[in-house]
Protein backbone atom coordinates (compact mmCIF):
# COMPACT_ATOMS: atom_id res chain seq x y z
CA UNK A 1 0.00 0.00 0.00
CA UNK A 2 1.36 3.71 -1.00
CA UNK A 3 1.92 6.31 1.76
CA UNK A 4 -1.11 8.01 0.16
CA UNK A 5 -3.13 5.09 -0.30
CA UNK A 6 -2.51 4.60 3.54
CA UNK A 7 -3.39 8.26 4.70
CA UNK A 8 -6.40 8.25 2.78
CA UNK A 9 -7.50 5.10 4.69
CA UNK A 10 -6.49 6.07 7.80
CA UNK A 11 -8.12 9.74 7.57
CA UNK A 12 -11.39 7.46 6.59
CA UNK A 13 -11.54 5.54 9.22
CA UNK A 14 -10.24 8.86 12.06
CA UNK A 15 -7.89 7.20 13.28
CA UNK A 16 -5.61 9.80 14.77
CA UNK A 17 -2.97 7.67 15.79
CA UNK A 18 -2.23 6.66 12.47
CA UNK A 19 -2.37 10.04 11.06
CA UNK A 20 0.10 11.40 13.09
CA UNK A 21 2.73 8.28 12.10
CA UNK A 22 1.85 8.51 8.73
CA UNK A 23 2.03 12.08 8.59
CA UNK A 24 5.48 11.94 10.02
CA UNK A 25 6.75 9.49 7.78
CA UNK A 26 5.66 11.78 5.12
CA UNK A 27 7.61 14.60 6.34
CA UNK A 28 10.61 12.69 6.69
CA UNK A 29 10.89 10.99 2.86
CA UNK A 30 10.10 14.62 1.09
CA UNK A 31 13.28 16.22 0.15
CA UNK A 32 11.49 19.12 -0.75
CA UNK A 33 11.57 21.18 2.39
CA UNK A 34 7.68 23.14 1.64
CA UNK A 35 6.10 19.88 1.59
CA UNK A 36 7.46 18.75 4.89
CA UNK A 37 6.58 21.78 6.92
CA UNK A 38 3.01 20.64 5.92
CA UNK A 39 3.29 17.31 6.47
CA UNK A 40 4.53 18.16 9.70
CA UNK A 41 2.19 20.50 10.39
CA UNK A 42 -0.80 17.90 9.76
CA UNK A 43 0.74 15.32 11.94
CA UNK A 44 1.35 18.04 14.88
CA UNK A 45 -2.08 19.18 15.23
CA UNK A 46 -3.25 15.34 14.99
CA UNK A 47 -0.75 14.72 17.92
CA UNK A 48 -1.87 18.02 19.76
CA UNK A 49 -5.62 16.46 19.89
CA UNK A 50 -4.84 13.56 21.09
CA UNK A 51 -2.55 14.77 24.09
CA UNK A 52 0.38 12.62 22.18
CA UNK A 53 3.49 13.06 23.35
CA UNK A 54 4.99 13.10 20.20
CA UNK A 55 3.74 16.74 19.93
CA UNK A 56 6.72 18.25 21.32
CA UNK A 57 8.80 16.73 19.03
CA UNK A 58 7.11 17.90 16.02
CA UNK A 59 6.70 21.03 17.35
CA UNK A 60 10.10 21.75 17.98
CA UNK A 61 10.86 20.49 13.95
CA UNK A 62 8.29 22.98 13.03
CA UNK A 63 9.84 25.68 15.34
CA UNK A 64 13.46 25.35 14.04
CA UNK A 65 11.45 25.55 10.35
CA UNK A 66 10.19 29.23 12.19
CA UNK A 67 6.93 28.06 11.13
CA UNK A 68 5.06 27.76 14.58
CA UNK B 1 -51.25 45.72 23.20
CA UNK B 2 -49.75 49.07 24.29
CA UNK B 3 -46.62 49.01 25.80
CA UNK B 4 -48.19 51.00 29.24
CA UNK B 5 -51.18 48.47 29.31
CA UNK B 6 -48.47 46.16 29.24
CA UNK B 7 -46.53 47.67 32.22
CA UNK B 8 -49.92 47.98 34.08
CA UNK B 9 -49.99 44.33 34.44
CA UNK B 10 -46.47 44.02 35.13
CA UNK B 11 -47.67 46.77 37.80
CA UNK B 12 -50.44 44.27 38.74
CA UNK B 13 -48.58 41.20 39.33
CA UNK B 14 -45.93 43.73 42.02
CA UNK B 15 -48.90 44.17 44.11
CA UNK B 16 -49.20 42.85 47.95
CA UNK B 17 -49.97 39.26 47.48
CA UNK B 18 -53.66 39.83 48.58
CA UNK B 19 -54.13 42.17 45.64
CA UNK B 20 -51.80 40.78 43.24
CA UNK B 21 -52.27 39.15 39.82
CA UNK B 22 -50.07 36.55 37.88
CA UNK B 23 -48.53 37.25 35.08
CA UNK B 24 -50.75 37.58 31.94
CA UNK B 25 -51.11 35.02 29.13
CA UNK B 26 -48.76 36.76 27.50
CA UNK B 27 -45.82 35.83 29.12
CA UNK B 28 -46.38 32.25 28.59
CA UNK B 29 -47.69 32.53 24.93
CA UNK B 30 -46.36 35.02 23.06
CA UNK B 31 -42.82 34.33 21.19
CA UNK B 32 -42.49 38.69 21.43
CA UNK B 33 -42.47 38.40 25.17
CA UNK B 34 -40.28 35.05 25.31
CA UNK B 35 -37.70 36.79 23.44
CA UNK B 36 -37.87 39.31 25.55
CA UNK B 37 -37.91 37.68 28.63
CA UNK B 38 -34.29 35.56 27.00
CA UNK B 39 -32.74 39.05 27.60
CA UNK B 40 -34.50 40.10 30.91
CA UNK B 41 -34.89 36.68 32.84
CA UNK B 42 -32.63 34.31 31.61
CA UNK B 43 -29.61 35.45 30.16
CA UNK B 44 -28.85 38.69 32.30
CA UNK B 45 -29.53 36.27 35.65
CA UNK B 46 -27.30 33.17 36.96
CA UNK B 47 -29.27 30.43 34.59
CA UNK B 48 -29.04 27.07 35.42
CA UNK B 49 -27.19 25.20 32.34
CA UNK B 50 -26.38 21.81 33.48
CA UNK B 51 -24.58 19.76 36.54
CA UNK B 52 -20.66 19.45 37.35
CA UNK B 53 -21.24 15.66 37.17
CA UNK B 54 -22.11 15.77 33.79
CA UNK B 55 -18.35 16.33 33.45
CA UNK B 56 -16.44 14.20 35.69
CA UNK B 57 -13.26 13.71 34.09
CA UNK B 58 -10.39 16.34 33.30
CA UNK B 59 -11.27 16.96 29.59
CA UNK B 60 -14.54 15.79 29.25
CA UNK B 61 -16.69 17.91 27.39
CA UNK B 62 -20.34 18.17 26.58
CA UNK B 63 -21.67 19.98 24.13
CA UNK B 64 -25.30 22.08 25.35
CA UNK B 65 -27.71 24.51 23.98
CA UNK B 66 -29.16 27.19 26.30
CA UNK B 67 -31.62 29.34 24.27
CA UNK B 68 -30.36 28.98 21.09
CA UNK B 69 -27.14 29.74 21.82
CA UNK B 70 -24.30 26.92 20.92
CA UNK B 71 -22.03 25.78 24.99
CA UNK B 72 -19.55 23.87 25.88
CA UNK B 73 -19.54 22.40 29.19
CA UNK B 74 -15.78 21.11 29.55
CA UNK B 75 -13.86 20.22 32.99
CA UNK B 76 -10.25 21.95 31.84
CA UNK B 77 -6.83 20.49 33.02
CA UNK B 78 -6.70 21.58 36.39
CA UNK B 79 -10.57 20.24 36.94
CA UNK B 80 -12.38 23.76 36.54
CA UNK B 81 -15.44 23.04 34.83
CA UNK B 82 -16.27 26.01 33.01
CA UNK B 83 -18.48 27.19 30.14
CA UNK B 84 -17.49 28.01 26.77
CA UNK B 85 -19.54 29.63 23.24
CA UNK B 86 -18.89 26.13 21.01
CA UNK B 87 -17.80 27.88 18.20
CA UNK B 88 -14.50 28.03 16.65
CA UNK B 89 -13.03 31.95 16.43
CA UNK B 90 -12.05 31.12 12.83
CA UNK B 91 -15.25 30.26 10.60
CA UNK B 92 -17.96 29.73 13.67
CA UNK B 93 -17.69 26.60 13.21
CA UNK B 94 -19.39 24.22 15.87
CA UNK B 95 -16.18 22.47 17.72
CA UNK B 96 -17.88 19.66 19.75
CA UNK B 97 -20.72 18.23 18.02
CA UNK B 98 -21.07 15.01 21.01
CA UNK B 99 -19.83 14.40 24.67
CA UNK B 100 -16.14 13.14 24.55
CA UNK B 101 -13.25 13.07 26.05
CA UNK B 102 -10.06 16.16 25.11
CA UNK B 103 -7.38 13.86 25.60
CA UNK B 104 -4.82 17.02 24.30
CA UNK B 105 -6.62 20.18 22.53
CA UNK B 106 -10.29 21.10 21.08
CA UNK B 107 -9.75 20.44 17.12
CA UNK B 108 -12.03 22.70 15.46
CA UNK B 109 -13.50 19.60 12.22
CA UNK B 110 -12.92 22.71 9.69
CA UNK B 111 -9.73 24.15 9.49
CA UNK B 112 -8.11 22.54 12.70
CA UNK B 113 -7.63 25.46 14.86
CA UNK B 114 -6.76 24.22 18.29
CA UNK B 115 -8.09 25.19 21.59
CA UNK B 116 -6.80 24.08 25.19
CA UNK B 117 -9.82 22.95 27.27
CA UNK B 118 -8.92 26.33 29.24
CA UNK B 119 -9.80 27.74 25.94
CA UNK B 120 -6.38 29.07 24.97
CA UNK B 121 -6.26 28.97 21.30
CA UNK B 122 -2.60 26.71 20.48
CA UNK B 123 -2.60 26.33 17.03
CA UNK B 124 -3.90 27.48 13.59
CA UNK B 125 -2.24 25.47 11.05
CA UNK B 126 -1.53 26.27 7.83
CA UNK B 127 -3.16 29.96 8.42
CA UNK B 128 0.09 31.80 7.31
CA UNK B 129 -0.05 29.50 3.91
CA UNK B 130 1.03 25.41 4.01
CA UNK B 131 3.49 24.83 6.42
CA UNK B 132 3.44 28.26 7.70
CA UNK B 133 1.63 28.06 10.76
CA UNK B 134 1.34 31.42 11.94
CA UNK B 135 0.80 35.33 10.00
CA UNK B 136 1.22 38.18 12.19
CA UNK B 137 -2.55 39.43 11.25
CA UNK B 138 -3.72 36.50 13.57
CA UNK B 139 -3.03 37.01 17.67
CA UNK B 140 -3.41 33.46 19.21
CA UNK B 141 -3.39 35.59 22.95
CA UNK B 142 -6.52 37.49 21.58
CA UNK B 143 -8.54 34.29 19.85
CA UNK B 144 -9.29 31.96 22.49
CA UNK B 145 -12.79 30.38 23.09
CA UNK B 146 -15.37 33.32 24.63
CA UNK B 147 -15.93 31.74 27.85
CA UNK B 148 -19.43 32.04 29.58
CA UNK B 149 -19.32 33.91 33.15
CA UNK B 150 -20.28 30.43 35.29
CA UNK B 151 -20.39 29.18 38.65
CA UNK B 152 -21.11 25.96 40.46
CA UNK B 153 -22.97 25.77 43.21
CA UNK B 154 -24.66 22.49 44.64
CA UNK B 155 -22.83 20.68 41.72
CA UNK B 156 -25.19 23.40 39.83
CA UNK B 157 -23.51 24.89 36.58
CA UNK B 158 -24.88 28.34 36.72
CA UNK B 159 -24.07 30.58 33.86
CA UNK B 160 -24.76 34.61 33.25
CA UNK B 161 -24.81 34.67 29.90
CA UNK B 162 -24.74 38.64 29.59
CA UNK B 163 -21.96 39.24 32.00
CA UNK B 164 -24.02 41.43 34.14
CA UNK B 165 -24.80 40.22 37.04
CA UNK B 166 -23.39 40.68 40.29
CA UNK B 167 -21.11 37.42 41.46
CA UNK B 168 -23.11 34.23 42.45
CA UNK B 169 -21.90 34.50 46.02
CA UNK B 170 -23.43 37.68 46.48
CA UNK B 171 -26.84 37.29 44.61
CA UNK B 172 -27.45 34.02 46.75
CA UNK B 173 -25.63 34.70 49.81
CA UNK B 174 -29.03 33.79 51.88
CA UNK B 175 -29.40 30.62 50.50
CA UNK B 176 -25.55 29.41 50.29
CA UNK B 177 -26.15 30.29 54.75
CA UNK B 178 -29.36 28.77 54.88
CA UNK B 179 -28.21 25.50 53.77
CA UNK B 180 -24.38 26.03 54.59
CA UNK B 181 -24.69 22.61 56.29
CA UNK B 182 -25.01 21.14 52.77
CA UNK B 183 -21.57 22.43 52.22
CA UNK B 184 -20.27 18.99 51.83
CA UNK B 185 -19.31 16.53 49.13
CA UNK B 186 -22.69 15.72 47.26
CA UNK B 187 -21.99 11.90 45.19
CA UNK B 188 -24.11 11.93 42.10
CA UNK B 189 -25.85 8.57 42.10
CA UNK B 190 -24.44 7.85 38.60
CA UNK B 191 -26.63 6.64 35.73
CA UNK B 192 -30.03 5.49 37.36
CA UNK B 193 -30.08 8.62 39.24
CA UNK B 194 -30.34 10.82 36.65
CA UNK B 195 -33.47 11.05 34.32
CA UNK B 196 -34.87 13.71 31.59
CA UNK B 197 -38.61 14.47 31.67
CA UNK B 198 -40.03 16.35 28.08
CA UNK B 199 -43.05 18.55 29.52
CA UNK B 200 -45.06 20.67 27.26
CA UNK B 201 -45.27 24.07 29.24
CA UNK B 202 -43.41 26.99 29.73
CA UNK B 203 -40.61 26.73 31.80
CA UNK B 204 -42.37 29.34 34.23
CA UNK B 205 -45.15 27.14 35.10
CA UNK B 206 -42.72 24.27 36.12
CA UNK B 207 -40.88 26.58 38.65
CA UNK B 208 -44.30 27.80 39.70
CA UNK B 209 -45.54 24.72 40.34
CA UNK B 210 -42.68 23.51 42.77
CA UNK B 211 -42.30 26.02 44.85
CA UNK B 212 -45.87 25.94 46.47
CA UNK B 213 -47.23 23.24 48.55
CA UNK B 214 -50.72 24.09 47.73
CA UNK B 215 -50.92 21.62 45.40
CA UNK B 216 -49.82 18.42 47.37
CA UNK B 217 -52.96 16.95 48.43
CA UNK B 218 -54.84 16.69 44.88
CA UNK B 219 -51.55 15.95 43.16
CA UNK B 220 -49.73 14.11 45.40
CA UNK B 221 -51.16 12.19 48.11
CA UNK B 222 -48.85 9.54 48.43
CA UNK B 223 -46.42 12.59 49.99
CA UNK B 224 -49.36 13.98 51.87
CA UNK B 225 -50.11 10.31 53.44
CA UNK B 226 -46.95 11.19 55.51
CA UNK B 227 -46.45 14.70 55.13
CA UNK B 228 -49.57 16.62 55.76
CA UNK B 229 -49.65 20.00 54.07
CA UNK B 230 -49.98 21.21 57.76
CA UNK B 231 -46.49 20.09 58.29
CA UNK B 232 -45.13 22.51 55.46
CA UNK B 233 -44.06 26.20 55.60
CA UNK B 234 -43.51 28.77 52.88
CA UNK B 235 -39.79 30.04 51.92
CA UNK B 236 -39.73 33.11 50.30
CA UNK B 237 -36.84 35.22 49.68
CA UNK B 238 -37.58 38.20 47.78
CA UNK B 239 -35.61 38.54 44.46
CA UNK B 240 -33.73 35.54 45.15
CA UNK B 241 -35.35 32.08 45.44
CA UNK B 242 -38.56 30.58 47.10
CA UNK B 243 -40.46 27.19 47.76
CA UNK B 244 -41.21 25.46 50.72
CA UNK B 245 -40.23 23.37 53.57
CA UNK B 246 -41.56 20.31 55.65
CA UNK B 247 -41.63 19.85 59.14
CA UNK B 248 -41.75 15.82 58.40
CA UNK B 249 -39.26 14.30 56.02
CA UNK B 250 -39.73 9.89 56.03
CA UNK B 251 -36.65 8.03 54.99
CA UNK B 252 -36.64 5.58 52.35
CA UNK B 253 -36.21 2.06 53.89
CA UNK B 254 -34.99 -1.13 52.29
CA UNK B 255 -36.67 -4.92 53.11
CA UNK B 256 -33.69 -5.36 55.35
CA UNK B 257 -33.95 -1.86 57.32
CA UNK B 258 -31.31 0.00 55.45
CA UNK B 259 -31.50 4.12 54.73
CA UNK B 260 -29.18 5.89 53.04
CA UNK B 261 -26.22 7.24 55.31
CA UNK B 262 -26.97 10.92 56.45
CA UNK B 263 -25.32 14.00 55.24
CA UNK B 264 -22.99 15.13 58.27
CA UNK B 265 -23.16 16.88 61.24
CA UNK B 266 -27.41 18.04 60.92
CA UNK B 267 -28.79 19.35 63.30
CA UNK B 268 -32.26 18.05 64.48
CA UNK B 269 -34.15 20.35 61.67
CA UNK B 270 -32.59 18.60 59.45
CA UNK B 271 -32.78 15.25 60.67
CA UNK B 272 -36.86 15.33 60.95
CA UNK B 273 -37.59 17.87 57.74
CA UNK B 274 -36.78 19.07 54.52
CA UNK B 275 -36.56 21.90 52.13
CA UNK B 276 -37.36 22.61 48.24
CA UNK B 277 -36.71 26.03 46.72
CA UNK B 278 -36.72 27.16 43.06
CA UNK B 279 -33.00 29.70 42.74
CA UNK B 280 -34.14 31.81 40.48
CA UNK B 281 -34.78 31.31 37.34
CA UNK B 282 -34.72 28.09 36.62
CA UNK B 283 -33.05 25.44 38.93
CA UNK B 284 -35.29 23.36 41.65
CA UNK B 285 -33.46 21.83 44.59
CA UNK B 286 -34.04 19.59 47.18
CA UNK B 287 -32.32 18.45 50.69
CA UNK B 288 -33.05 16.03 53.30
CA UNK B 289 -31.23 14.30 55.90
CA UNK B 290 -29.88 11.44 53.11
CA UNK B 291 -30.27 12.87 50.12
CA UNK B 292 -30.98 15.46 47.64
CA UNK B 293 -31.46 16.80 44.53
CA UNK B 294 -31.14 19.20 41.66
CA UNK B 295 -33.74 19.45 38.65
CA UNK B 296 -32.01 22.19 35.82
CA UNK B 297 -34.92 23.39 33.96
CA UNK B 298 -33.98 23.77 30.30
CA UNK B 299 -36.46 26.54 28.77
CA UNK B 300 -36.15 24.92 25.21
CA UNK B 301 -39.00 27.13 23.56
CA UNK B 302 -41.74 28.85 24.61
CA UNK B 303 -43.75 25.73 25.26
CA UNK B 304 -41.28 23.46 25.81
CA UNK B 305 -39.32 22.13 28.95
CA UNK B 306 -36.67 19.74 29.95
CA UNK B 307 -36.22 18.85 33.14
CA UNK B 308 -33.04 17.64 34.05
CA UNK B 309 -33.24 15.79 37.54
CA UNK B 310 -30.67 14.31 39.24
CA UNK B 311 -30.02 12.75 42.59
CA UNK B 312 -27.33 12.98 45.45
CA UNK B 313 -26.26 11.01 48.19
CA UNK B 314 -24.15 11.78 51.41
CA UNK B 315 -21.57 9.08 50.14
CA UNK B 316 -19.90 7.88 46.96
CA UNK B 317 -21.83 3.89 46.94
CA UNK B 318 -25.32 3.91 48.85
CA UNK B 319 -27.56 0.61 48.51
CA UNK B 320 -28.07 -0.45 44.79
CA UNK B 321 -31.69 -1.10 45.35
CA UNK B 322 -32.34 1.68 47.27
CA UNK B 323 -30.93 3.99 45.38
CA UNK B 324 -33.16 2.84 42.32
CA UNK B 325 -36.47 2.76 44.61
CA UNK B 326 -35.51 6.31 45.42
CA UNK B 327 -34.81 7.25 41.94
CA UNK B 328 -38.14 5.47 40.65
CA UNK B 329 -40.08 7.39 43.60
CA UNK B 330 -38.91 10.68 42.75
CA UNK B 331 -39.28 9.95 38.93
CA UNK B 332 -43.21 9.27 39.93
CA UNK B 333 -43.87 12.48 42.07
CA UNK B 334 -42.30 14.96 39.32
CA UNK B 335 -43.72 13.21 36.89
CA UNK B 336 -47.40 13.28 38.69
CA UNK B 337 -46.72 17.22 38.19
CA UNK B 338 -46.76 16.76 34.40
CA UNK B 339 -50.74 16.96 33.74
CA UNK B 340 -50.60 19.84 36.19
CA UNK B 341 -48.22 22.10 34.36
CA UNK B 342 -48.92 20.91 30.77
CA UNK B 343 -52.73 21.93 31.74
CA UNK B 344 -51.42 25.44 32.97
CA UNK B 345 -49.92 25.63 29.88
CA UNK B 346 -53.07 25.00 27.86
CA UNK B 347 -55.27 27.41 30.15
CA UNK B 348 -52.80 30.34 29.28
CA UNK B 349 -54.27 30.33 25.73
CA UNK B 350 -57.52 31.35 27.14
CA UNK B 351 -57.93 34.91 26.71
CA UNK B 352 -60.46 35.38 29.77
CA UNK B 353 -57.68 34.38 32.15
CA UNK B 354 -56.01 37.62 34.09
CA UNK B 355 -52.97 36.09 35.57
CA UNK B 356 -55.10 34.65 38.48
CA UNK B 357 -55.30 35.35 42.14
CA UNK B 358 -52.98 33.90 44.63
CA UNK B 359 -53.92 32.75 47.97
CA UNK B 360 -52.19 35.04 50.47
CA UNK B 361 -51.36 32.21 52.98
CA UNK B 362 -51.02 29.20 50.43
CA UNK B 363 -49.22 30.62 47.49
CA UNK B 364 -46.82 32.93 48.67
CA UNK B 365 -43.39 31.19 46.96
CA UNK B 366 -45.52 31.42 43.45
CA UNK B 367 -46.11 35.20 43.70
CA UNK B 368 -42.53 35.78 45.07
CA UNK B 369 -41.40 34.30 41.77
CA UNK B 370 -43.80 36.48 39.65
CA UNK B 371 -42.82 39.52 41.68
CA UNK B 372 -39.61 38.92 40.44
CA UNK B 373 -39.99 37.88 37.16
CA UNK B 374 -42.23 41.33 36.77
CA UNK B 375 -39.61 42.94 38.18
CA UNK B 376 -36.63 41.50 35.78
CA UNK B 377 -38.70 42.21 32.96
CA UNK B 378 -39.74 46.05 34.00
CA UNK B 379 -36.31 46.71 34.66
CA UNK B 380 -35.52 45.53 31.32
CA UNK B 381 -37.84 47.58 29.70
CA UNK B 382 -36.94 50.78 31.77
CA UNK B 383 -33.46 50.44 30.23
Amino acid sequence: MTLEQALLDAHARHDAPALVGLYTQAADVTADNQAACFYLTQAYVYALEQGDPTATALYDRLSSQGRV
Amino acid sequence: MAKDAVSDMLGAVQQPIEHARGLANAHYTDPAHFAEEKNAVLFSSWAGLAVASDVPHVGDAKPLTFLGIPLLLIRDRTGQVRVFQNICRHRGMILVSEPKNIQGAIRCPYHSWCYGTDGALVSTPHVGGPGHNTHEAIDKSTLGLSEVRSHVWFDTVFINIDGTARPFEDVHANLIARWSIFDQPLHHGGADSRFVLDVQTNWKLAVENYCESYHLPWVHPGLNSYSRLEDHYNITEQGCYSGQGTLVYRQLTGEEGQVFPDFEGLSDHWISGGEYVAIYPNVLLGVQRDHAFVIVLEPVSLDQTCEHVHLYYAAPAVDDSLRARNAAQWRDVFEEDIFVVEGMYKGRSAPAFDGGRFSPVMDGPTHCFHDWVAGRIAAHRAR
